[in-house]
């Protein structure tokens, strides 16, 4: 089933391959374990193209002794391992990776597909970086190396890459959006909400566009207007996306709602800890009786479990809220909404939730 | 734990496609080791009057297979709106999203590949179901590893799924199969469309193949494309188990015309995708609102339906054979042994949806008599309807009577029977007998019912049909019946011993002013 259309990106490939005879790798003697490890990353990846596979391997050894939870370096690795014909050797490291793209938590189920991505990505950057040597009018490896940086904390630079997608693909809804997610990371709200506006005139039932405007809404302060798209969010959401209707309802601080949507999460992902906690925050808001809850193990967010039966103070919370997520998580929990109103990044559950409760 | 989603028509879709399929599916059955687990198999548009193409290889099936298979029979019916737009006659994007709506919702997986695979888990004895049991949430893709073609079907035993698995596992190493084809990515391997094991939760969430790809090709790489943008990552389950597949280059298959084969834009579907989501059929795609039969290999299948409706229309034979003509000077005998043609009458309606309304119009009591009872014994819920131009008082629960022009405008199937109707069952069958002036009449009654379906079948097609209706005519060879019946009917040359003729309407029936003047031109040639 050889496709005609990928003899030309076969060749595409021999060309690259040969004009990067010596080839760069940018960062490869940078004293920081970030740059440095990508880079080994990025070399190793070339060497195994190269057929250099041992070369590679040892690469991969020093970006993962550099950076331990580098799950593509461990893929990368096991690869090599099972090409030289040592499969026991490969297993752990296979495992390993998806154990480690796993434990990451991703974005809310309401919000953009490009804030649930997980890993460094930095494979597929370098794939669609390879891809882009042959494919110059197609919007598609911008557009993932953009949604890549995005979810690497860099929307500067993934707001280039929409934009580069967008001279090939004029006024794409979908590209649009994604500009939109961009220019609101970078906090500029009034752009974001204009990109996310000419994206919704096209497809005007979009959800996660309508989330995406609604979050840049709430953080000029037109929580008015955030809430108007969060309920037309909500009604384009479909009865089985539970957990994304959940977090709409949550946003909107409406607990009556909420309660079914969470409990109906609960079902298909009884070992989230978050929707229980959600759950109990909900009978809470509503006033209504709390049965046990098995507390989650771990650091975090067993303190807000303790918390809610009683057995930990404000100030033991708080103290165990080591990041600036976690501490937002601690006040709404502590119901000091003004504060979370004040602080938080307008993306989280518990901003928009606070703004709705104080509104009230 | 896990649906896997197939698609194909009973037709000749490339070199020995039967053995490559059996092949498949039995491999598959094998690897499967939970409950739940199933094989969606979606027939596109196999003709009515055929079995889907899992129903005509069942033989050699395992059992395993069998009970794991759920076939989802996608009637021409319901493809003749997309007919126009394409040149294929079976639609991937159509057929996966059929098979996703019906999968088995407590799977948590879905796994996308072709009637002509087999997965070899890497640790022997272990399962698929395991091994997608074990995974986190992802986006997994496996290379495609080619198996010869000599090899496939000169060594392996359709029913052996275990011991084909075995051989596998000795070939890779001994005739160095095991190569893996990297791509671009999105398409982290070629041939990507073998094997995508995506969540259900996931499909449902990006709406389904794109159902506007109906020219053939890339709806895979589209929908890797796709959830690559949705997961950002294509992950690889190559640790874990390979796929090979039946090379099958012999002859090119219906869609591949080398240099000339139409595609779906390579550029439009992969390169310039933007969007996991497709919006525009978010509410439609794999046809929720419409009613798709499904068919089983394990239970009620068409054999248990057959023998069941012909158990209640007839009994065994008491003698070893039974005799009739074709001598030329028993062409006007209209006699026919009714107990042996009702078989192969059975034999026409059985392929049809069991809601089917079948109209009948015929001379003898007795043969709509039994057919309505073999028609109910067979599981049909659907009506007979027989016009009360007949005139033959047959009384049955599953008959329904009235005017012959209301009854045109009900009807999915028609059939036509010419005999005696003075003709009893036990009477001798050709041998000369004279027809009375009953049995005139209602030959003439039937005939003129026939003409009029026969050639108004467009105008009187039940609301919304499209598709033309199949006309039955019984003992309709090699009597005066036979260019009756042809002059309308687009039959095929069949059997005498069969009695039984069925086709399509012509759009224009021959008439006997076109045969002379054929016959006339002939000579004039010669």
């Amino acid at each position: 089933m050889a496709k005609q259309g990928f003899l030309k990106s076969a060749l595409a490939g021999v060309g690259l391959l040969r004009k990067a005879n010596a080839p760069d790798f940018p960062g490869i003697d940078d004293p920081d374990p970030e740059n440095q490890g990508t880079a080994l990353f990025r070399r190793g990846r070339y060497r195994m193209r190269a057929g250099e596979v041992e070369n590679a391997v040892k690469d991969f050894d020093r970006a993962i002794e550099l950076l331990p939870d580098y799950a593509e370096a461990r893929v990368s690795r096991a690869e090599c391992l099972d090409m030289l014909g040592r499969a026991e050797a490969a297993q752990p490291d296979y495992v390993e990776a998806r154990r480690l793209w796993a434990a990451e938590r991703t974005g809310a189920p309401d919000r953009s597909y490009i804030w649930r991505q997980q890993g460094r990505l930095t494979f597929e950057v370098e794939s669609y970086e390879l891809a882009l040597e042959r494919i110059k009018t197609g919007s598609f490896p911008h557009s993932a190396v953009g949604n890549a940086l995005m979810a690497h904390g860099r929307p500067a630079e993934a707001l280039k890459a929409y934009e580069r997608a967008l001279k090939i693909k004029d006024k794409d809804p979908a590209l649009l959006a994604l500009k939109g997610e961009a220019l609101s990371a970078m906090g500029r709200y009034r752009s974001a909400v204009d990109a996310f506006s000419a994206s919704l005139k096209a497809v005007p039932r979009a959800p996660e566009v309508l989330s995406g405007r609604a979050v840049a809404y709430a953080a000029l302060g037109r929580i008015d207007k955030a809430n108007v798209d969060w309920r037309r969010q909500l009604s384009a959401l479909p009865e089985h996306q539970a957990a994304a209707r959940a977090c709409v309802t949550m946003r909107l601080g409406a607990w009556t709602e909420a309660l079914p949507e969470l409990e109906r999460t609960i079902e298909k992902a009884p070992n989230d800890p978050y929707w229980q906690l959600y759950r109990l925050t909900a009978l809470k808001r509503l006033d209504r009786p709390v049965e046990p809850v098995d507390a989650p193990s771990g650091d975090w967010p067993a303190p807000l479990f303790a918390l809610h039966a009683g057995k930990a103070t404000p100030e033991t919370v708080l103290a165990a809220a080591t990041t600036e997520g976690r501490r937002m998580e601690a006040l709404f929990q502590l119901e000091r909404f003004k504060d979370v109103a004040e602080t938080a990044p307008p993306h989280m559950i518990e901003y928009a939730a606070a703004r709705n409760e104080l509104g009230r | 734990m896990f649906s896997v989603i197939i698609y194909g028509r009973n037709d000749q879709h490339g070199y020995n496609l039967h053995k490559r399929a059996a092949i498949s599916f039995n491999a598959l059955a094998e690897v499967m080791s939970d409950p739940d687990d199933e094989i969606l198999f979606v027939d596109y548009n196999t003709p009515d009057d055929h079995p889907t193409f899992p129903e005509a290889i069942a033989d050699t099936l395992t059992d395993k297979a069998k009970q794991h298979m759920r076939i989802l029979r996608v009637r021409p019916e319901q493809h003749v709106h997309l007919k126009s737009k394409t040149h294929l006659v079976a639609l991937e994007s159509q057929s996966r999203n059929v098979a996703l709506r019906r999968s088995n919702p407590k799977n948590r997986w879905i796994l996308y590949t072709n009637t002509d695979m087999l997965l070899v888990p890497r640790t022997e004895g272990e399962s698929l179901s395991d091994i997608l049991g074990a995974l986190p949430d992802g986006f997994y893709q496996i290379p495609r590893f080619e198996i010869p073609e000599m090899l496939w079907e000169a060594a392996f035993d359709r029913k052996d799924a275990a011991g084909n698995l075995a051989k596998l596992r000795d070939w890779s190493v001994r005739f160095h199969l095991n190569q893996v084809v990297h791509n671009f990515m999105p398409m982290k391997y070629d041939a990507l469309g073998d094997f995508q094991a995506v969540l259900r939760e996931d499909m449902f969430a990006v709406h389904g193949f794109d159902e506007s790809m109906i020219l053939g090709w890339h709806c895979d790489s589209n929908l890797a494309a796709r959830l690559a943008l949705y997961r950002g990552r294509v992950d690889t389950l190559m640790d874990k188990a390979f796929g090979y597949h039946c090379d099958h280059t012999r002859v090119a298959a219906a869609n591949n015309k080398g240099r000339k084969t139409t595609m779906n834009s390579h550029d439009k579907y992969i390169w310039n995708v933007s969007s996991p989501y497709i919006p525009e059929q978010a509410e439609t795609w794999g046809w929720p609102d419409v009613k798709i039969e499904e068919v089983r290999l394990d239970r009620d299948t068409s054999y248990e339906r057959y023998v069941a409706g012909l158990s209640q229309a007839i009994e065994p034979a008491t003698v070893p054979f039974t005799n009739t003509s074709v001598e030329w000077h028993l062409f006007d005998d209209l006699t026919y042994d009714l107990r042996h043609t009702l078989p192969f009458v059975c034999d026409q309606v059985l392929t049809y949806p069991k809601s089917t309304s079948i109209l009948v119009a015929g001379c003898r009591a007795d043969f709509i008599q039994r057919f309505a009872t073999a028609w109910r014994g067979m599981g049909f819920t659907g009506p007979v309807l027989v016009p009360q131009e007949v005139g033959l008082g047959v009384d049955d629960p599953a008959i329904k009577g009235g005017r012959f022009g209301d009854l045109l405008k009900r009807a999915d199937l028609f059939m036509f029977e010419f005999g005696l109707t003075t003709q009893k069952i036990d009477d001798p069958v050709r041998v000369g007998r004279e027809e009375s002036l009953a049995d005139r009449r209602q030959l003439k009654a039937v005939e003129r019912l026939f003409r009029r379906a026969a050639s108004t079948e467009a105008e009187t097609r039940p609301k919304g049909r499209q598709t033309p209706r199949r006309c039955i005519g019984v003992n309709v060879i090699y009597n005066r019946y036979w260019p009756v019946f042809t002059d309308y009917i687009s039959a095929n040359i069949n059997p005498f011993c069969a009695q039984v003729l069925a086709g399509i309407p012509l759009a224009e029936p021959v008439t006997m002013k076109e045969k002379v003047i054929l016959k006339f031109k002939k000579k004039k040639a010669s």
